[in-house]
């Protein structure tokens, strides 16, 4: 019988998603056995003709990671969607927005302005900016169009499972791999971790949650043993879901969200705002104010990983533009 | 000019596509290299925590 047939494809990400793919080690030999891989940009040499030739749910499994901010990824989407059986969002990008969705604070006009004119590493005299289409003498070349919002892939297209995080931990991929092959992928919309939150993981000494102040970490040395949050120290674990191993907290890092809300949970950021307004030891005015002052990033923090599957979504266009300018005048 | 298209750049990390043009008798003309992606790093760091910027720009490239 023919091996089922694979798809990896990266939109907006790092790459560090399919290198994860790679960090299986000596079980990537596995997977290759079970499955014959029919598309994968960073690792094989099939193009985009080879996949648009191939026949629709030709393509048994499909691991896409990587949000969609570009006319090119969401037709890529499209594609790879309409050639795939089962369409994985694999990875917090893919999931959630990720990083590149820290770009719905501000839009493609103030990010080609900075990337292009401002920056100071810049060389561009001419002043070039990429276009859809340039004429030069052989002919024309194109380019995608950028959208101003970052989507994530559920907002493209129909997706069957998600294995969030950045990038999802060895353990997770085999398991959805093992899952695969033993034809038992749970119910259409399962997300494939834990259904705990991170703290609900976490090892940590947890006492009694009453925060007196936050603190920047060049402001405190942590116990290492004892619930960074309690310590006065900005995690999200109490609104992000588990299954991540703890990495980041077990590094005395603070989780900052990346395998996305907890089941039940819609907004990751609300969900995390109301934890800390709830431990928070503040009675007055003066209060509330010191602790909006200790919070330094609310919404990059909060919404980390999340700002395209949020109910912000992004920040206002129209404010934004109206507040750039308002700072230069 | 008759042109072939190398889309995706395979075995990297990060997107391109390689346009070549060819002439009448089917020799290269000129080539061009694009960089269709581009996610905006420069600008949406603005405004975040120094402290934060290690765990946000090794998403640049995490090869």
């Amino acid at each position: 019988m023919a091996k089922p047939k694979m798809a990896l494809y990266w939109a907006a990400a790092c790459g560090g998603c399919d290198v994860d793919v790679l960090d299986t080690n000596e079980k990537i030999l596995d997977i290759a056995n079970l499955v014959d891989i029919v598309f994968w940009p960073i690792a094989l040499d099939f193009k985009y003709h080879h996949v648009e030739a191939m026949e629709d749910k030709g393509i048994d499994l499909c691991l896409f990671n990587g949000a969609i901010r570009s006319t090119e990824q969401a037709e890529i989407a499209k594609l790879l969607r309409n050639k795939s059986k089962v369409m994985v969002a694999f990875g917090a990008c893919a999931c959630f927005g990720g990083i590149p969705a820290l770009a719905n604070f501000t839009d493609r006009e103030e990010i080609f302005e900075r990337v292009y004119h401002e920056a100071p590493s810049n060389n561009n005299e001419k002043g070039t900016v990429p276009l859809l289409k340039t004429s030069v003498p052989e002919g024309e070349l194109e380019l995608p169009e950028l959208f101003d919002t970052v989507l994530t892939l559920p907002q493209v297209v129909d997706v069957e499972y998600f294995v969030p995080g950045c990038p999802p931990p060895v353990d997770l991929i085999l398991k959805l791999v093992d899952l695969y092959a033993r034809g038992q992928l749970p119910p259409v919309g399962s997300v494939i971790a834990s259904d705990k939150t991170c703290c609900d993981e976490c090892d940590r000494v947890k006492e009694e949650k009453k925060i007196s102040r936050f603190y920047r970490p060049h402001e405190i040395i942590t116990d290492p043993k004892k619930c960074l949050l309690e310590q006065g120290i900005i995690c999200c674990g109490p609104a992000t879901r588990g299954g991540c191993g703890m990495r980041c907290v077990k590094a005395n890092m603070p989780c900052r969200g990346c395998f996305g809300p907890p089941p039940g949970v819609v907004d990751q950021g609300a969900k995390l705002v109301s934890a800390l307004a709830s431990i928070y030891q503040g009675n007055t005015d003066g209060d509330v104010k010191r602790m909006l002052e200790e919070v330094v990033d609310p919404a990059g923090t909060f919404y980390r990983f999340g700002m395209a599957d949020s109910m912000l979504k992004r920040k206002r266009l129209q404010k934004s533009r109206g507040s750039v300018r308002n700072a230069k005048d | 000019m008759p042109k072939i298209s190398v889309n995706p750049i395979t075995r990297l990390e990060g997107h391109g596509k390689i346009e070549i043009f060819l002439d009448g008798d089917g020799n290269v003309a000129n080539t061009y290299l694009q960089i269709p992606e581009l996610r905006g790093f420069e600008k949406f760091c603005e405004g975040r925590p120094v402290e934060e910027l290690p765990r946000i720009v090794p998403r640049i490239c995490g090869v």
